[in-house]
């Protein structure tokens, strides 16, 4: 429970400040003036929001104080401020998904889904966040809005596409936020920044009015500082929505109730072969979480890095049907970096598209098997920790390779065929980096028990930046 | 004639491996220049041609990707997964 006065709760956590709420130390008001006057002092720094709804924030905290004083029950994430990656539909802005292009898109008629779903859950919307250009970025750079910066080091990169996500938690600005995650966007960004992140089952949480990328790929899902306000973020978006084609019919199967279960009777192994670590940092922090969850074998998980190319080609071919009229007309108007990507995936020969689909259903055929021997598997995130802003390459072993293709190496072949997974930060110095704990298909109780567990051991943490 | 022909063969055989490769590189950009060409002016796209180096080498790097996934043998029964369910 929170005991400092509001404008000093800037690290704390959702369940914390929604207690504080619902108990009447803090008012709801107080904490949405307070999340405005920080990132009014450091958002110029991390460059992590695009959009702030003061006006709407605040009108909703009233109503939440208010609903609090005639003695109404308040949701589990009362007065919780939070944002979204600027691909989610906000009523009153047009969606950018990081582009110039949608600048000149109407403004929404309606909140996206699953902010309907979290502001039910009492939560208070405080804006919209910078993303590189349409998803399609690792870096969290953005030709049009700037890059967003690392909390932990403002030379840095955030990880993308969920860029200004990354930051705003990192730094302090809002206790979660939501970011999309097609390759590796959610996973990439909470590494690189110190974070955790869930990236969902696919079909899992209702994708209705936000901009997409690659409808085969695309999963949405929260950033936070804890394993339990992912959990209470996740369990408050929870449930089918006909509105996304793509949505399972799932009931809701609440995680937070089940932290407390911890790593018990859990089998857990590393992954080897492609995700053998390659980097000293990458290696100690799987080794530590390994070691902390009793992780004493590897398992392969077969044709990963065939998958991956699948996963490339799917994203290529599908992010360029979806932009094919802009590239017609507005090609100018594309990050130049994103424009050329486009235009190749545009040309990539249908066969092999197909061919890639094809192999993806026998790739979830073969990993799937994997989960009748173990619980969850243990991957690295990210190939380094976070890269300079505007450096276009890095070592992996002893290879240099491109940032902007490869920061998400490990992510794309576990999103290719949907698992659930955390990322969970294991603070090593000078930078963070993340670990992946992934499960089998609809058991993201699993892999938050885990990063739970983790956290309450203090094997990983999302630590304070230094301001 | 035959004889002649089958000293051409065996001149081509002693090209130097470096030499074939060269060969390879310049007729794979080649491939990669008429399918740039061609492709944008089907899919009526206007290629700017300061952007032709930066598409010619993506489409280099998704082929690639590509190549890996084509080799890999599926049975004729192999299903694509475009509606996918986890």
């Amino acid at each position: 429970m929170l005991d400092t006065p509001a404008s000093d709760f800037d690290f704390a956590g959702a369940a914390d400040i929604a207690a504080a709420v619902a108990s009447g130390r803090f008012s709801a008001v107080s904490v949405a003036e307070a999340t405005l006057r920080r990132i009014r002092e450091r958002d110029p720094v991390l460059n992590s929001f695009t959009a702030v709804t003061e006006q709407r924030a605040l009108l909703r905290a009233e109503a939440l104080d208010a609903t609090r004083a005639r003695g109404e029950p308040l949701g589990p994430l009362a007065g919780v401020p939070f944002a979204v990656k600027n691909l989610f539909d906000v009523a009153g802005l047009p969606t950018l998904a990081g582009s110039k292009i949608n600048r000149d898109l109407p403004p929404a008629t309606r909140d996206a889904v699953l902010i309907e779903r979290l502001e039910a859950a009492g939560a208070v919307l405080i804006g919209a966040l910078n993303m590189g250009e349409y998803a399609y970025d690792f870096t969290g750079e953005n030709i049009h809005d700037g890059p967003s910066r690392n909390p932990h080091d403002h030379d840095r990169m955030t990880g993308g596409s969920s860029g200004g996500s990354g930051a705003a938690v990192g730094g302090g600005l809002v206790p979660f936020c939501l970011g999309s995650d097609t390759n590796g966007s959610i996973r990439v960004p909470s590494s690189l920044c110190g974070i955790f992140g869930l990236k969902p089952t696919y079909g899992r949480l209702s994708r209705a009015r936000t901009f997409p990328f690659v409808s085969s790929l695309d999963h949405l899902g929260p950033f936070a500082r804890s394993a339990r306000d992912l959990a209470l973020a996740y369990d408050a978006m929870q449930g089918f929505d006909a509105e996304d084609p793509a949505c399972a019919e799932r009931p809701v199967e609440p995680v937070e109730p089940l932290l407390q279960r911890g790593s018990d009777g859990l089998r857990v192994a590393v992954a080897g072969g492609y995700f053998k670590c390659n980097s000293g940092e990458t290696c100690h922090a799987i080794d530590r979480v390994a070691a902390a969850l009793g992780a004493n074998r590897d398992i392969e998980i077969p044709q990963a890095e065939r998958a991956r190319s699948a996963a490339f080609i799917v994203t290529a071919s599908e992010g360029a049907s979806l932009h094919l009229g802009r590239l017609r007309t507005r090609a100018h108007d594309f990050d130049p970096a994103v424009r050329d990507r486009l235009i190749a995936g545009a040309l990539t020969p249908a066969a092999l598209v197909v061919k890639a689909q094809k192999f993806r259903r026998w790739y979830r055929e073969q990993v799937i098997e994997l989960f009748d021997e173990v619980d969850a598997i243990l991957a690295p995130a990210t190939p380094c920790t976070a890269p300079l802003i505007g450096q276009k390459t890095f070592m992996f072993g002893d290879t240099e390779l491109p940032v902007r293709a490869n920061l998400g190496l490990y992510t794309q072949p576990i999103s290719f065929i949907g698992l659930p997974v955390v990322a969970v930060p294991v603070p090593l110095a000078p930078l963070p980096i993340g670990v992946q704990i992934i499960a089998a298909p609809w058991r993201e109780d699993i892999a938050l028990r885990l990063a739970h567990a983790l956290e309450v051991e203090g094997i990983v943490a999302a630590m304070r930046p230094a301001m | 004639m035959k004889r002649k022909a089958a000293a051409e063969t065996k001149r081509t055989k002693r090209k130097p491996l470096a030499a074939r490769k060269a060969a390879q590189r310049k007729n794979d950009r080649d491939a990669i220049d008429a399918l740039v060409a061609a492709g944008a002016q089907a899919l009526g796209i206007t290629l700017d041609p300061s952007w032709e180096s930066g598409v010619k080498f993506n489409l280099q790097l998704i082929l690639g990707h590509a190549a890996r996934v084509d080799e890999f043998v599926l049975p004729d029964d192999a299903e694509p997964a475009p509606i996918f369910r986890a």
